[in-house]
C-alpha cells in the first residue's frame, strides 16, 4: 500500500528536502492549510509558525512518508482541533477535487469507448461517491462536532453520546476502500480497452491518487484520533 | 482450496535476526507459517519423531558447534530441509551442509522463494499460477448473484446449500479479486458471463 524507502521524518528536517523525496506531502500541508512554499524552514518551525504540535505533523506526515505511528506518541486534548482540521480539509478535497475530477474522467471516457461496461462503471462510481458523501458527512456532522466538544469547545453542547459509534465508523472505511479497489481492478484486468489508453491511464492514477490518501486519512483515525478520543473519554469519566 | 502450511524450526542466537525473520515470514502470503523456536539441536533431534516440522532455519554456527547431532539428525529424516541464515563468514565444507542459504540482504520475496522451492509449494501466493478460472459452479453463482438474489436463492434456484453458495461466493471474491457486488456485475459483463441486454439491474 504505502512505499517504505522513504526518510523517518523528524522535527529538524528541512521541510523542502522532505516535499523533493515524496510530493505527497504538498497534499499534506495543504489539508493543514500551511503554505507550501517553505524557503528553508524545518518542521519544527512551521509547527510552530501554524501553531501545530509537531508530534501531530510529524506522525501524520511519517504516514505520507509509509511509517505507522507507534502508538506510543502522547497525544493531547489540545491535538484535536488541528487533526480535525485536517482531517476537514481533506474531506473538501475528496469531495470538491478529486471525486468530480474521476467523474469527469470517466464521462469523457465513456465517449472515446462507449461500451456498457464503462456506463455500469459511471454508475458505479456515482454510486461510491454517494456513499462516500455520506460518510464523510456523517464525520462532519456527528463525529467531530462530538469530537470537539469532548476536548472542551465549551461553547458547543455535548452531543448525545449514543449517536456516534466507533465501530459504524470503522465498517464505512472498509465499504469505501474495497470500491475503489473494485474499480482499480476492473479497469486495469477486465475491462476492454478501446481508444481509451491516454484516458483509463489518467483515470487509473487518480482513483490511485484517491484510495493513497483515503487510507491515509483512514489510518490517522483509526491510530491517531480514534486512541486519543477514547483517552479523553476514559479522562473525563474518572475526572 | 488448501492453504499452505510449513511448520519451521528456528534456532538462531541473535534476537534481532530471529524476530526480524519471524516477522518476515508472518508476513508471507498465501502461506501459512508456523514457527518454533529452538535453543539447541538437541531440542530438535527430540522433536524430530513427531515429523511435525517441515523445515529448520539455522545459524551455522550451532551446527558447527553440533556438528555430530547434525549428522544424526539428517540422516534421520531426509525429508526435512536445512537452511541456513548467513550474516558472518563461514567455510564453504559447513555452507555445504545445507539444502539452501538465506542471506541477511535477502528480500521478503526472496525469502519465501527459497522456501517454496525446497518445499516445492504449490500455494496460492505471489509466486503461484494465478488461478482466477471460474468453475463452472462459481459462474453460475455469480450469474444469479449478478440478477440480484439471495444466498438462500441461489442455493435453491442451484439445488445446494446456502453454505455451498457462501463458500462459492468466496472462492469468487478470491479468485477475482472483486468484493462489491456493483463491481462482479461489470466483472461478469467484460467476461462475457452475462450479457448487458439480460442485466437489468
Amino acid at each position: 500500500m504505502y512505499q517504505t524507502k522513504k526518510t523517518f521524518i523528524k522535527p529538524d528536517m528541512k521541510m523542502s528536502d522532505l516535499i523533493l523525496e515524496n510530493p505527497s506531502l504538498l497534499l499534506m500541508m495543504e489539508h493543514f492549510d500551511i503554505n507550501i512554499v517553505v524557503g528553508d524552514k524545518r518542521v519544527e518551525q512551521i509547527c510552530s509558525e501554524n501553531l501545530i504540535n509537531p508530534q501531530v505533523f510529524v506522525s501524520i506526515a511519517n504516514l505520507y512518508n509509509g511509517f505507522h505511528p507507534a502508538g506510543n506518541e502522547n497525544f493531547d486534548k489540545t491535538d484535536t482541533k488541528s487533526i480535525i482540521f485536517f482531517l476537514k480539509n481533506s474531506h473538501r478535497y475528496y469531495l470538491n477535487e478529486k471525486v468530480p475530477e474521476i467523474n469527469d474522467d470517466i464521462q469523457k471516457l465513456y465517449t472515446e469507448n462507449n461500451s456498457p461496461e464503462i456506463r455500469l462503471v459511471e454508475r458505479f462510481f456515482n454510486e461510491y461517491s454517494q456513499e462516500v458523501k455520506e460518510h464523510l458527512g456523517y464525520e462532519d456532522e456527528i463525529a467531530f462536532p462530538y469530537f470537539n466538544s469532548l476536548a472542551g469547545d465549551s461553547n458547543q453542547p455535548v452531543p448525545k453520546r449514543t449517536r456516534y459509534s466507533a465501530g459504524k465508523y470503522l465498517k464505512h472505511h472498509t465499504d469505501i476502500e474495497t470500491k475503489v479497489g473494485d474499480l482499480k481492478k476492473l479497469l486495469l484486468k477486465h475491462i476492454p480497452l478501446k481508444n481509451d489508453r491516454f484516458l483509463r491511464r489518467k483515470l487509473l492514477l487518480g482513483l490511485f491518487e484517491l484510495e493513497s490518501d483515503l487510507n491515509i486519512h483512514s489510518a490517522i483515525e483509526e491510530s491517531i484520533l480514534i486512541p486519543l478520543i477514547k483517552k479523553i473519554e476514559k479522562q473525563q469519566s474518572v475526572g | 482450496m488448501d492453504k499452505c502450511r510449513v511448520n519451521i524450526a528456528i534456532i538462531e542466537p541473535s534476537s534481532i535476526i530471529c524476530e526480524g525473520l519471524s516477522n518476515i515470514l508472518l508476513q508471507a502470503e498465501g502461506v501459512h507459517y508456523s514457527l518454533y523456536y529452538f535453543d539447541s539441536l538437541e531440542e530438535i533431534a527430540q522433536e524430530m519423531p513427531t515429523g511435525k516440522i517441515d523445515l529448520v532455519i539455522i545459524n551455522p554456527s550451532v551446527v558447527k558447534n553440533d556438528i555430530k547431532i547434525f549428522t544424526s539428525c539428517r540422516n534421520a529424516r531426509n525429508s526435512m530441509a536445512w537452511v541456513g541464515i548467513l550474516y558472518s563468514f563461514f567455510e564453504r565444507e559447513t555452507l555445504e551442509l545445507f539444502d539452501a542459504l538465506i542471506q541477511i540482504t535477502d528480500s521478503p520475496d526472496v525469502i519465501s522463494a527459497t522456501i517454496h522451492r525446497l518445499m516445492s509449494l504449490n500455494c496460492h501466493g505471489k509466486h503461484a499460477e494465478p488461478k482466477e478460472q471460474l468453475t463452472p459452479r462459481e459462474t453460475d453463482v455469480l450469474k444469479h448473484l449478478v440478477h440480484g438474489l439471495s444466498n438462500k436463492e441461489i442455493a435453491d434456484q442451484l439445488n445446494v446449500s446456502i453454505h455451498t453458495v457462501i463458500s462459492h461466493r468466496k472462492n469468487i471474491a478470491h479468485k477475482t479479486g472483486i468484493k462489491s457486488q456493483a463491481g462482479l456485475t461489470i466483472y461478469a459483463i467484460s467476461n462475457k458471463f452475462i450479457d448487458i441486454e439480460d442485466y437489468q439491474g
